[in-house]
């Protein structure tokens, strides 16, 4: 599992994160919600270790990773899919699989493979395929695949959903449902509250760096005045 | 053709070393780095070469291998040197680097014979020892191409923070360009100092940076056989161009520039861009040949919903 506490992430200018705590528990999807700049996507890459966090901590089951190389992190068992669909546009479907099973062995790599073809049928057609071709939904589900390939025990998804047509973004969120079903921890940043709050577990909303509401989607689904006040009227309206 | 051979032996040669100094250059370009390091290895192995042969009368691959070493070591220093730089920044400064070299050998005193450089350094290597060479190094870079070392090179490239949170050092992949480069131009100037028997600070300059850009340009960037094409035709040109005497450097810059213009991936490029066209033709693909080579922008996308709708139900249950 992973427990984020009290992480703070400065910029030149600015302090993106201040204060933010969070936790993703196996099996179950923590949705962090939260408008453009609330410091979403910065607590996640200081979690990944793209950024150093400034000060804070970030626990993997019980290990502290605070501040580790982005690399390392992944082969202690946590991967980002960082946001805007990014592929290897150049390489097949499969090179793309395959580079995500980079830190487990080979016999692992081929069998975790089998898994996410199964998981994942379209991919499989398309394994020979440049991963640049494929339409944005079936790169979602390459990026998902990818991050599977490590065989992850936390998942963190950025934005999965961003730019796909309603009905894709019904799939996508099915998908990222699917992996938290098979037991992975997932950290689900969304900015479509309403769609993420239909998979969600546990909610955390951010506003301007900080955590502003943290508790069961439940909750987060009835405390319409929290949603309301910090994400705009636009993640209430039906 | 034994009298041909004879008679163009240094342009053999010439091409032989061009391709190993142009691929100190197209080894890191691989990797997304922006890198003339190589040039400054050049220096490194062509006054190890000079200085150990003469001095100490070593055999040549002493000579050579002693600089390839010192050089894929000072590379390995660099590359953690300029870690943080990118893009232009790491181009300049890797070309400070070769600059520097050659202001060291230029005021190197005995050692490295000041502006006149060093002379008779003579030596057994032979034609055919550089041929055997370059020919060990192009089918260990040809694999390196392919397989695991190759696809996170490419990954490297196409999008370092990508590749990082995916689990790959990024950086220990740079470090490792950064060495292969360094014993590539090594390797490139020791034997040329041999087969010359001489060197000076004007044969390890500026115009090397130039040489093997161009050869890499005209070439092809993206695999060692874009390098030979260049190496090929930029070591053979002055020759076949005798005739226009001294127009000879416009005629380079105007195929320089057509190239970079039109041809953005080299001739290797245009190579497997026919070679490509061609196998589709004969295929004969219905419909999905054109499809392949459209943008994926103009793909049907209610075509594609549909052939999603399995994975997801099936990732839901």
């Amino acid at each position: 599992m992973l427990q984020i506490d009290d992480l703070h992430v400065r910029y030149a200018t600015a302090e993106a994160v201040r204060g933010v705590s969070a936790s993703a528990t196996p099996g179950r999807i923590t949705l962090v919600l939260g408008a453009n700049g609330a410091g979403k996507s910065s607590t996640l890459r200081a979690a990944a270790g793209l950024v150093t966090p400034h000060a804070g901590r970030v626990t993997l089951e019980g290990r502290d990773v605070t501040g580790l190389a982005p690399h390392k992190i992944v082969r202690h068992g946590m991967v980002l899919v960082p946001e805007g669909r990014r592929v290897f546009a150049p390489l097949s479907v499969e090179e793309n699989l395959v580079l995500g099973g980079y830190t487990a062995t080979r016999e692992k790599s081929a069998e975790v493979l089998a898994q996410v073809y199964e998981m994942f049928p379209i991919l499989g057609q398309r394994r020979a395929g440049a991963a640049g071709l494929l339409s944005g939904g079936e790169q979602q589900m390459l990026a998902f695949g990818r991050a599977l390939m490590s065989s992850p025990r936390v998942i963190m998804l950025d934005e999965p959903s961003m730019g796909l047509a309603p009905t894709m973004v019904e799939s996508v969120l099915g998908a990222v449902r699917g992996m938290a079903d098979a037991g992975i921890a997932v950290l689900l940043v969304e900015q479509n509250a309403e769609m993420g709050l239909e998979i969600a577990d546990e909610v955390v909303a951010m506003a301007r760096g900080e955590v502003v509401f943290s508790g069961p989607a439940e909750q987060a689904r009835s405390n319409a005045s929290v949603l309301l006040a910090f994400l705009g009227e636009a993640a209430l309206v039906e | 053709m034994n009298q041909w051979y004879l008679s163009h032996e240094i342009l053999i040669q010439g091409t032989f070393i061009s391709l190993l100094l142009a691929l100190s250059i197209q080894v890191p370009l691989r990797a997304g780095v922006f890198s003339f390091a190589g040039i400054g290895s050049y220096a490194i192995g062509a006054y190890t070469a000079a200085i150990l042969t003469i001095r100490e009368q070593v055999a040549p691959v002493v000579a050579i291998g002693a600089g390839v070493l010192i050089a894929a070591a000072a590379g390995y220093l660099l590359a953690l040197l300029v870690a943080r730089l990118s893009g232009l920044y790491l181009g300049m400064a890797t070309i400070a680097f070769s600059l520097f070299l050659g202001v060291l050998a230029t005021n190197g005193g005995d050692l490295t014979g000041g502006a006149t450089g060093l002379f008779g350094a003579l030596s057994t290597l032979t034609t055919a020892h550089v041929i055997t060479i370059t020919v060990l190094v192009l089918v260990a870079l040809a694999a390196s191409e392919r397989g695991s070392f190759g696809r996170r090179v490419d990954a490297v490239r196409e999008d370092p923070q990508l590749a990082v949170s995916m689990g790959i050092d990024v950086n220990r992949v740079r470090r490792r360009v950064f060495v292969i480069s360094g014993a590539l131009g090594a390797c490139a100037g020791g034997m040329n100092t041999l087969l010359r028997t001489t060197v000076s600070p004007e044969t390890v300059g500026f115009h090397l940076v130039v040489t093997a850009l161009t050869m890499i340009i005209v070439g092809g960037a993206l695999s060692w056989a874009g390098a030979a094409i260049g190496a090929v035709i930029f070591t053979w040109l002055p020759s076949v161009l005798q005739f226009v005497g001294e127009w000879q450097l416009l005629v380079y810059g105007i195929v320089v520039a057509i190239a970079a213009v039109y041809v953005p991936n080299g001739l290797l490029g245009l190579l497997q861009e026919g070679w490509r066209r061609l196998r589709r033709r004969g295929r004969r693909l219905p419909a999905g040949g054109a499809s392949v080579a459209a943008a994926p922008v103009a793909e049907d996308p209610e075509e594609k919903l549909a052939a999603l709708g399995g994975p997801t139900a099936e990732a839901r249950s």
